[in-house]
C-alpha cells in the first residue's frame, strides 16, 4: 500500500507540474486584465498540434517543434489580445463570449488541418520509463516537469525584476493607479498576453509528448486550467503551482485509494472545499475596489 | 407595458403560436432546428434571469437541465407517471439541487461561476456510478414522448413546437412579472450596488437564493422537455457542456440584459448556423460561427436584440422609450 | 440480306439496351455521420467506408447506382434527428451511418417515423434492438466482441484477468459482460473503470502490479486510453503475460503511429495487415479504398462498407421488385444472407446480426496478424508476449 500510495503522490506531483504550465497562462491573463481567456487551452492545443507536424513531417522530436509553436502561439494570443481590447464596455462578461468566439473558430481551425484522428509523440526515447528508487515515470514526463518549474521561475524572477513584469502587478493589482504612474495599462496587457502564449506554447509540445491530443480537448484543457487559476487564488501565481500540484495529487489518491472512476469527481469537490473554507481561492488577496 | 409594446408582443406570440407552424410546419427539418433552437433559447433565458436579477454569472446551468431530464425521465419510466407532471418534477427536482448550491452564494464573480460548474460534474459523475437508480453510463433508454391532448399529438413536430413555446413564454413572462415587481427593483438595485441596498434592509442572501431556486427551476423544466423530445437520456448528454455554452453564447448575442434577447439571440444563432452557415460551409460551418460570434462583441456588445431595436427605430422614425 | 440482319441484330441490341437502361435508377442514400465534434474522428473513418461502398457497388451492379448524400449530425442527438429529417426530405430512401447510441436512437427513431431504414455500425448497445424498432439494423454488437476476447483469453488459458474500462455505455456494457462470463469460467477477475478524461493510467495500473497480480490485462476503451495504459504498463513492468484490447487498437494506424507501444498488443480486427484479401469482394474494397483515400483501410472503413454495401443491394432488389416505396427495402433487408468481409450477415427480427463474431488480431514486427479464431488465423498466436 504505500508502495502504491508513493507512487501516487509523484504521480501526482508530476500531472501537477504539467497542469500548471498549462494554467499559468491563463492566471497571468486573467490577474492582468481580469479577463478569462476561453481561447487559452485551444492555444495550448495549437501548439500541441505544431509539435505533431513538426515530428511527423520533419522527424524530429518536440523539442525542436518548440521555436515553431513559440513565434506561432505567440503571435495568436497577441492576435486575440487586439480583438479583445476592441471591446468597449462591461468588457468582463462580453470577453468571456469573445473568447469564447474565438476559441471555436481555433477548434475548427485545428480540425480542418489536422482532421480528428487523435496523435502523441512517437518518439520512443521520450515514452521511455525513467525510474528513480520506487518512482517510476515516463521520460517526457519528468523533461517537462522540469521544464515547468523552470519556466515558472523564470516568470517569478520576470514579474518581480523585470519592467514589464512589474507593470503587469501593478496593472493587476490597481489599473488606474498604473496609469497614474505612467504605465500604459493597453500595453502591458498585450505584453500578458504575449507572455500567456509562450507558456501555452511550451504547454502544448509537453501535452503532446506525454500525454494525447484530439481538437476537441481544447475546451477541457481551458476548464481544468480556470478550476486552477480560481482554485490558486486570483493574482497568486506561485499559487498556481500549488494548486495544480493539490489537484494532481488529490486525483492520484483518489484513484489509487477509491476507484479511478472518480478521478473527475475528487478534483471537483477539492476546488468545493477549498472554496468553501477560502472563498478567494488559497493565496487569493481580497480583491480592493478600483 | 407600454401599447406599442403590447401591440408588438401580440404581435410576436401571434406570428410564434400561428404563423410558424402553418408556413414551416410540413418542413420537419426546419421544425426540428426551431424546436432545440428553443430548447437552448429557454435555458439562455434562465441564465439570463439569473444573471441579471441575481447577479450571478453562471457556468454550469447544465446541472440544473441534467437533474430536471433525469427526474422527468426516471419518474416517467419508472413510475409512470403522466408526462407533464414529470416535467414539473423535474423542474422541482432542479430546484431542490439548487438548494444544495446555496452556501456556494457567498463567492463573487468567476468562484461562483465555476462552483456551479463543479456541481454539473460532480452530478454527471453521480449519475454515471449510480446505476441502479440512474442506468449508469447507459442512460435511460425508451423515455415517453409527449402524450396527445385534446387530439393534438404533442410528440409530432409541430406539437413539441407548442409546447416548448408555450414553455419559453411562460417563462419570459414570470421573468417579466419578478423583474417588475418590488423584488425585482430591489435586486437590480443590488446589482449596482450591495452594500447600499444592504443598508435599506433588503435581505440579499435571501433574494439571490430565491433567484437561484427559479433559474434552476426554468432549466430544469427544459431539461425535462428535452429529455421526452428525444427519449434518451445519458449523464454525458444530460449534463454536456454544450447546456453550459450554447445559452450563454445565445443570451449575450441576443442581449442579456432584456428578457427576450437570450431566445432571440438562441433562435438566431442556431437557425443561422444550421440552416444558412452549415449548407454553405459543410465541415467549417462552426467556425463561421464562431467569426458571427466575434463580430457581434466588437461591434454590438449589447448583444442583438438592442441593435435590431436601434435599426428599427431607425427605420421607424419613431420613438421607442427602453425599459 | 446479312446487311438487313445485322442491322435489325443491332437494333435489337440497342433496343434492350436502352430498355434495360431505363429501369435502372440511381437511388438516393443519406449518410448521417459525426464528422465533428467528440466522434469526428470514428465518423470520418465509417463514412470512408460508405463512400467506398458507393464506389464499388455503381461499377458492379451494372444497372442501379446510389449516390451518397452525407449531413454532419456533430455527435449531437438533437442534431443526428436534424440530419435524418433533413436527408429525407432530400429524397433518400434509406440512411446508412450514426455513430453511439444515444446519437442512433433518436435518429434511427426518427428514421422509423419516416419509413427510412437505418443500418449502423456505430450502436453496440443492447437497448437498440430491444426497444421494437421496426426499420433498425446493425452488423455488429457487444457480444461479438465479448466472444472474440473470451474466445482468445480461453484458448491461452488466462487464470487471472484485470479489466480497466472507460466509464462510456459502450465500454462499460462490455466490460461487464465480459466480467461475467470470465467469473463464470472460475476465471479470477478484478475491474478497474476510469472516467474518459484520465490521461495518467499510472496509478491503475499500479494498482493490477500490486494488488492484483493478474495475468492478463484487459483494456476496454478507445485509443488515446490505449495510448495510456500501454505507456503506463511500459513505464511500471507488471508481471503479465499479455495486453488485450478490443477495437481502434489493432489497427494498421496505431502500428504506425505508436510503434514502441504496439509489439504483440491484442485487440479485435476483421483483417490482418498487410491485407491479403482472398475474395473478390475484399479486393474490390481494398483497392476502391486504397484508390479514393490513398491508405490502408480501416476498421472502422471496413464496417462502414459492410453496412452500405448490404443496404445497397437490397435497395437493388427491392428495385428491381418494384417496391422501394412500399417498404420493400426493409423486406430485403431482412432476407440479408451472405458471406461479407465480416463473416455471414443475417438480421434477426429486432435488426441485429446475431452471427456476428469479431476475431482476435496481435500486432506482430510493425503487421496486424489475425490469431483467433483459428478458421480465420493468418499467423501464430504469441503468448505469453509483451511491448516492452
Amino acid at each position: 500500500m504505500t508502495e502504491l500510495i508513493l507512487q501516487a503522490l509523484y504521480s501526482g506531483l508530476l500531472q501537477g507540474g504539467s497542469y500548471a504550465l498549462i494554467a499559468l497562462g491563463l492566471a497571468l491573463v486573467f490577474g492582468t486584465m481580469k479577463i478569462i481567456n476561453l481561447a487559452h487551452g485551444e492555444l495550448v492545443l495549437l501548439a500541441a498540434y505544431i509539435a505533431y507536424s513538426v515530428e511527423s513531417g520533419l522527424g524530429l522530436g518536440p523539442m525542436f517543434a518548440i521555436p515553431i509553436a513559440l513565434v506561432i502561439v505567440s503571435l495568436t494570443s497577441v492576435g486575440v489580445y487586439y480583438i479583445v481590447s476592441r471591446i468597449k464596455k462591461d468588457r468582463e462578461i462580453n470577453s468571456l463570449i469573445l473568447t469564447y468566439g474565438i476559441g471555436v473558430i481555433l477548434t475548427n481551425f485545428i480540425l480542418l488541418v489536422w482532421k480528428a484522428d487523435i496523435r502523441s509523440t512517437s518518439s520512443s526515447w521520450l515514452q521511455e520509463g525513467f525510474e528513480i528508487g520506487p518512482f517510476f515515470s515516463m521520460r517526457s514526463e519528468v523533461i517537462f516537469f522540469g521544464v515547468s518549474l523552470v519556466l515558472m521561475a523564470a516568470l517569478w524572477r520576470w514579474l518581480a525584476t523585470s519592467w514589464y513584469g512589474r507593470a503587469v502587478r501593478a496593472v493587476s493589482s490597481n489599473r488606474d493607479a498604473a496609469k497614474l504612474m505612467g504605465i500604459d495599462p493597453g500595453r502591458t496587457e498585450m505584453v500578458s498576453f504575449l507572455v500567456a502564449g509562450i507558456l501555452a506554447a511550451f504547454a502544448g509540445v509537453a501535452l503532446f509528448s506525454y500525454g494525447v491530443i484530439q481538437p476537441a480537448y481544447g475546451g477541457a484543457l481551458t476548464v481544468k486550467a480556470f478550476i486552477i487559476t480560481v482554485l490558486a487564488g486570483i493574482g497568486s501565481i506561485p499559487g498556481v503551482l500549488i494548486a495544480a500540484v493539490l489537484l494532481g495529487v488529490a486525483e492520484a489518491l483518489t484513484v489509487t485509494l477509491a476507484s479511478s472512476a472518480l478521478q473527475e469527481l475528487s478534483g471537483m469537490v477539492l476546488f468545493l472545499l477549498v472554496l468553501f473554507i477560502m472563498p478567494n481561492g488559497l493565496f487569493g488577496a481580497v480583491r480592493r475596489r478600483g | 407595458m407600454k401599447s406599442s409594446s403590447l401591440i408588438s408582443t401580440i404581435g410576436l406570440l401571434l406570428a410564434a403560436y400561428v404563423a410558424v407552424p402553418l408556413l414551416l410546419g410540413s418542413n420537419q427539418y426546419v421544425m426540428s432546428m426551431v424546436v432545440a433552437a428553443l430548447i437552448i433559447g429557454g435555458v439562455a433565458l434562465s441564465w439570463a434571469l439569473l444573471g441579471n436579477l441575481g447577479g450571478m454569472v453562471s457556468f454550469g446551468h447544465a446541472a440544473f437541465f441534467g437533474v430536471g431530464a433525469y427526474v422527468s425521465a426516471l419518474t416517467t419510466v419508472k413510475l409512470g407517471l403522466p408526462v407533464f407532471a414529470a416535467m414539473l418534477l423535474g423542474g422541482v427536482g432542479a430546484t431542490i439541487s439548487a438548494v444544495i448550491m446555496l452556501p456556494v452564494l457567498r463567492l463573487r464573480g468567476p468562484y461562483f461561476a465555476l462552483a456551479i460548474l463543479a456541481y454539473a460534474h460532480i452530478f454527471r459523475i453521480v449519475a454515471t456510478e449510480w446505476s441502479s437508480l440512474t442506468g449508469g453510463s447507459g442512460g435511460v433508454a425508451n423515455i415517453p414522448t409527449l402524450p396527445t391532448v385534446f387530439g393534438v399529438d404533442l410528440a409530432s413536430k409541430t406539437g413539441a413546437y407548442l409546447v416548448v413555446l408555450t414553455l419559453v413564454v411562460c417563462c419570459a413572462l414570470a421573468y417579466s412579472r419578478i423583474r417588475s415587481s418590488h423584488y425585482g427593483i430591489a435586486l437590480r438595485a443590488m446589482h449596482d450596488s450591495e452594500d447600499a441596498t444592504r443598508v435599506v434592509g433588503v435581505n440579499s442572501t435571501l433574494l439571490k437564493g430565491a433567484m437561484l431556486l427559479v433559474s434552476a427551476f426554468m432549466a430544469g423544466l427544459f431539461g425535462a422537455f428535452n429529455a421526452h423530445y428525444i427519449n434518451f437520456l445519458e449523464p454525458d448528454y444530460a449534463f454536456n457542456s454544450l447546456w453550459v455554452t450554447l445559452p450563454i453564447v445565445a443570451a449575450i448575442f441576443g442581449g442579456y440584459r432584456t428578457i427576450l434577447g437570450p431566445v432571440l439571440g438562441a433562435v438566431v444563432v442556431y437557425l443561422v448556423d444550421q440552416l444558412i452557415f452549415k449548407s454553405l460551409i459543410p465541415t467549417g460551418h462552426q467556425l463561421v460561427l464562431g467569426v458571427l460570434l466575434v463580430a457581434m462583441i466588437v461591434f454590438s456588445p449589447n448583444g442583438l436584440l438592442p441593435l435590431l431595436q436601434k435599426w428599427l427605430k431607425k427605420a421607424l422614425g419613431k420613438e421607442k422609450k427602453h425599459a | 440480306m446479312k446487311r438487313t440482319l445485322t442491322r435489325i441484330a443491332m437494333a435489337t441490341v440497342v433496343a434492350s439496351a436502352w430498355m434495360s437502361g431505363a429501369s435502372a435508377e440511381e437511388f438516393l442514400v443519406g449518410a448521417e455521420i459525426p464528422l465533428t465534434g467528440n466522434l469526428a474522428r470514428v465518423g470520418a473513418g465509417m463514412q470512408e467506408g460508405i463512400m467506398v461502398a458507393a464506389e464499388v457497388f455503381n461499377k458492379t451492379n451494372g444497372k442501379h447506382t446510389v449516390k451518397i448524400i452525407t449531413v454532419d449530425d456533430e455527435s449531437a442527438p438533437a442534431k443526428a434527428i436534424a440530419a435524418v429529417e433533413k436527408l429525407a426530405s432530400q429524397g433518400v430512401v434509406a440512411i446508412t451511418g450514426g455513430y453511439g447510441s444515444n446519437n442512433i436512437s433518436p435518429a434511427s427513431d426518427t428514421a422509423n417515423k419516416l419509413g427510412l431504414v437505418y443500418i449502423t455500425s456505430g450502436g453496440v448497445d443492447d437497448s437498440l434492438v430491444s426497444s421494437g424498432r421496426k426499420n433498425f439494423f446493425r452488423i455488429n454488437n457487444t457480444a461479438g466482441y465479448e466472444k472474440a476476447m473470451l474466445g482468445m483469453l480461453a484458448d491461452v488459458g488466462a487464470k487471472s484477468v484485470s479489466i480497466v474500462y472507460s466509464t462510456k455505455d459502450a465500454t462499460t456494457g462490455l466490460a461487464k459482460d465480459v466480467e461475467k462470463a470470465l467469473l463464470a469460467k472460475g476465471v479470477k477477475v478484478t475491474s478497474h473503470s476510469f472516467d474518459p478524461a484520465i490521461t495518467d493510467f499510472k496509478p491503475i495500473i499500479n494498482k493490477i502490479k500490486l494488488q492484483d497480480k493478474s495475468e492478463v490485462v484487459a483494456m476496454v476503451g478507445y485509443e488515446n486510453d490505449y495510448v495510456g495504459i500501454i505507456r503506463a504498463a511500459r513505464v511500471l513492468k507488471p508481471k503479465i503475460k499479455a495486453m488485450v484490447g478490443v477495437w481502434s487498437l489493432a489497427t494498421p494506424k496505431m502500428a504506425a503511429d505508436f510503434p514502441d507501444l504496439m509489439p504483440n498488443v491484442f485487440g479485435t480486427a476483421l483483417l490482418a495487415y498487410p491485407t491479403e484479401f482472398k475474395t473478390a469482394d475484399g479486393k474490390a474494397f481494398s483497392d476502391a479504398y486504397k484508390q479514393l483515400y490513398k491508405k490502408e483501410p480501416d476498421y472502422l472503413g471496413q464496417f462502414g462498407y459492410v453496412q452500405s454495401m448490404l443496404l445497397f443491394e437490397a435497395i437493388a432488389r427491392a428495385a428491381d421488385k418494384g417496391t422501394v416505396k412500399k417498404g420493400g427495402v426493409a423486406e430485403e433487408m431482412r432476407k440479408t444472407d451472405r458471406e461479407t468481409l465480416i463473416g455471414r450477415v443475417q438480421f434477426a427480427a429486432n435488426g441485429d446480426n446475431q452471427n456476428f463474431v469479431h476475431r482476435m488480431a496481435q500486432h506482430q514486427d510493425k503487421k496486424v496478424v489475425i490469431v483467433w479464431p483459428k478458421e480465420n488465423a493468418t499467423g501464430k498466436l504469441v503468448y505469453p508476449a509483451l511491448p516492452w
